[in-house]
């Protein structure tokens, strides 16, 4: 008999929005959500700021009662008329799922020129992944992406759901948001460790565009270590592969790791994609056991829950997340020190280079007054 | 003529059963019989189909209420009350072409519409809600969740698949605290019929408030656009409706339903 799924009771993005997300990193110009006009307004917002459109068939009352097939195909002419778009994504919503409206009519009523990835999506599974998977699916269907990508996609998925159920965000009933412990804290920390010849390895197993931020951590790390004249001291691995994942995706990790090249900041160790995430630990791991048994500390960023403690052990461990969520879970696992930053999402989008932390600044302010350079 | 009852004590009833069962038919009827006996009715019809009012009209539809708004009309009580026979005010809720939308979300709000745009309903002596089928989502249960339904009736045969649906909406009933107030039996002249109705009536807790005998001159007078009480009003079937109705307008004895279980159910209707 299977066991009971835990019921998550705290806030979390929904399916829609994955698929959201999952539409911009296939590169849609436009992005249609087929419900009401508030429907996942934060993150459509957001992701107009990283350049796609979003727009609304903006059902009302009417629409949920009678439908809103003519609304949606209308939609689809304008779209395709006022953006000249390459490739246009069309969501559901709670609304329109639960009424049974389906895509596919509109689309063809609408008889375009451009491909078009259907999305049927609500918001009510309990695990968000499921709304990046009805979005790969149509995907290839459409030709978007081929089999063996969404093959591959789906491996990283079933991992990413593995990944929160086990230590993350839905690893809890409820977890109360956090801001985690004091930067200037965990950066006089840091400093102290290299400053004592201490040795660190940096791990960037970042999300995506969230890397553009996280990136910024090992960039002041090392710059920190370089001033200390510890810089021999420091092993960088990061999941900028911009050979795998979706197209967005390859295109962070490539500005990513160019953008630390120029910073004079060496990747040792290639991790993975930046989809790849929920599984660089094994990874890392390996990596850990062969060639860096005897460092003394890890600085995670990213997913650090993602990283297993078997490849910390005997480490002091300072982590950074984006979840305010996550910071229980992390310090459950036995991370010493565990920071959020706040507000990364909004920061990253629509960027290609590295964006300031603030951690980075914290640890090179805090660095500047103790080394007093 | 019996005396109007005031406001506090105005009877707003459901009527629940199968679909095809005649629920529009007895509904307009028991209106029109009421109306005869000088009580104000009002019958809203729920049903997408929208024939619940259509015999009281002489034939005539009347624009549905989610007609007017699938147009953006601003929907005022003139636009979607009709006098129909004896002055029964007829209202018809409509719905979303078939396959498309929600009939259910479509009746939330029509029955939301309706509140506002029709102070009228305050004065009646009757309301009848004529709801689609079994309960069988949210929006079809709306009239009662939302307060607007007080009592109500369970319209079967005694066929088993209309007793399955009549035992499941007792359950539905019992589920959101409605009390049932009888069953009615609309015959398809089944052997032992009444009895079956009955005993179902009785194991439930509730008890059979009338037996509709299958006549030919229900459907004659159904096709000319009639109630029985208007076109054929001396029929012994007329007079089975008049009683209908005095059942209900004095009917003060209410249970919340229970259920059989199925093995139950089918050895009944053996």
């Amino acid at each position: 008999m299977m066991g009971k799924e835990l019921s998550i009771i705290h806030p979390r993005p929904s399916s829609i929005v994955a698929a959201l997300y999952t539409l911009r990193d296939l590169n849609v110009d436009v992005a249609i959500l087929h419900g009401p006009p508030g429907c996942s307004f934060k993150h459509a917002r957001l992701l107009e700021e990283d350049g796609i459109r979003v727009v609304t068939t903006a059902l009302d009352e009417n629409g949920f009662v009678f439908g809103g097939r003519q609304e949606l195909s209308s939609l689809l002419e304008k779209v395709n008329e006022m953006f000249k778009p390459r490739l246009i994504g069309v969501v559901g919503t709670c609304a329109s799922m639960i009424i049974g409206e389906e895509l596919r009519e509109p689309v063809e009523d609408a008889n375009l020129d451009v491909p078009v990835i259907e999305v049927e999506v609500h918001a009510g599974y309990p695990d968000n992944t499921k709304g990046v998977l009805i979005t790969l699916e149509s995907a290839c269907e459409v030709g978007v992406i081929d089999r063996e990508e969404l093959e591959r996609q789906k491996v990283l998925l079933h991992e990413a759901t593995q990944v929160e159920k086990r230590h993350g965000a839905a690893s809890r009933q409820y977890l109360e948001p956090s801001r985690g412990d004091v930067k200037y804290k965990v950066a006089e920390r840091v400093i102290r460790l290299l400053q004592e010849g201490r040795k660190c390895i940096t791990i960037m197993n970042a999300k995506k565009e969230t890397g553009y931020m996280f990136a910024d951590i090992t960039a002041a790390v090392n710059e920190v270590a370089l001033a200390l004249g510890k810089e021999g001291n420091v092993v960088n691995m990061a999941n900028v592969d911009d050979s795998l994942g979706l197209p967005r995706v390859r295109h962070h990790a490539k500005c990513i790791a160019a953008d630390l090249k120029e910073r004079g900041i060496t990747v040792h160790e290639i991790i993975g994609g930046m989809d790849e995430y929920p599984v660089t630990g094994e990874r890392v791991n390996e990596l850990i056991k062969q060639k860096y048994k005897d460092y003394d500390f890890a600085l995670i960023t990213g997913v650090p829950h993602a990283i297993p403690m078997e490849a910390l052990e005997g480490m002091e461990v300072i982590s950074v997340t984006n979840g305010p969520r996550q910071v229980l879970p992390l310090k459950e696992m036995g991370h010493q020190h565990v920071i959020v930053e706040i507000d990364l999402h909004p920061k990253t989008l629509g960027v290609n280079h590295i964006v300031e932390s603030e951690f980075g600044a914290t640890l090179r302010e805090v660095a500047k007054d103790m080394l007093g350079k | 003529m019996l005396m109007t009852t005031s406001a506090k004590n105005q009877k707003r009833i459901a009527i629940y059963g199968k679909g095809g069962i005649g629920k529009s038919s007895t509904a307009s009827n028991v209106a029109a019989a009421c109306a005869d006996e000088g009580y104000k009715v009002m019958i809203i019809g729920c049903d997408p189909k929208s024939d619940s009012s259509i015999t009281l009209l002489g034939g005539k539809r009347i624009p549905t209420i989610l007609d007017l708004l699938r147009q953006n009309i601003d929907v005022r009580e003139k636009d979607i009350v009709f006098e129909g026979y004896g002055g029964v005010k007829c209202v018809e809720v409509g719905g979303p072409e078939p396959g498309i939308g929600c009939a259910g979300r479509g009746i939330i709000v029509a029955i939301q519409k309706l509140q506002k745009a029709c102070p009228s309903m305050s004065d009646m002596d009757l309301i009848i809600y004529d709801v689609p089928g079994d309960i069988v989502c949210g929006g079809f249960v709306a009239p009662i969740r939302k307060g607007l339904v007080t009592e109500a009736y369970i319209l079967t045969s005694g066929e088993y698949m209309p007793l399955y649906a009549a035992n499941n909406i007792c359950k539905g009933l019992a589920k959101i605290d409605t009390p049932l107030s009888g069953i009615i039996c609309n015959s398809r002249s089944v052997t032992r019929e009444e009895e079956i109705v009955r005993r179902f009536s009785e194991e439930i807790g509730s008890r059979l408030v009338a037996f509709i005998p299958k006549e030919q001159i229900v459907q004659d007078c159904e096709r000319d656009g009639f109630s029985v009480l208007e076109k054929a009003p001396r029929s012994d079937i007329a007079h089975v409706y008049r009683n209908l109705a005095k059942a209900i307008m004095f009917n003060d004895q209410s249970i919340l339903p229970g259920s059989l279980d199925d093995e139950r159910l089918r050895e009944l209707t053996r």
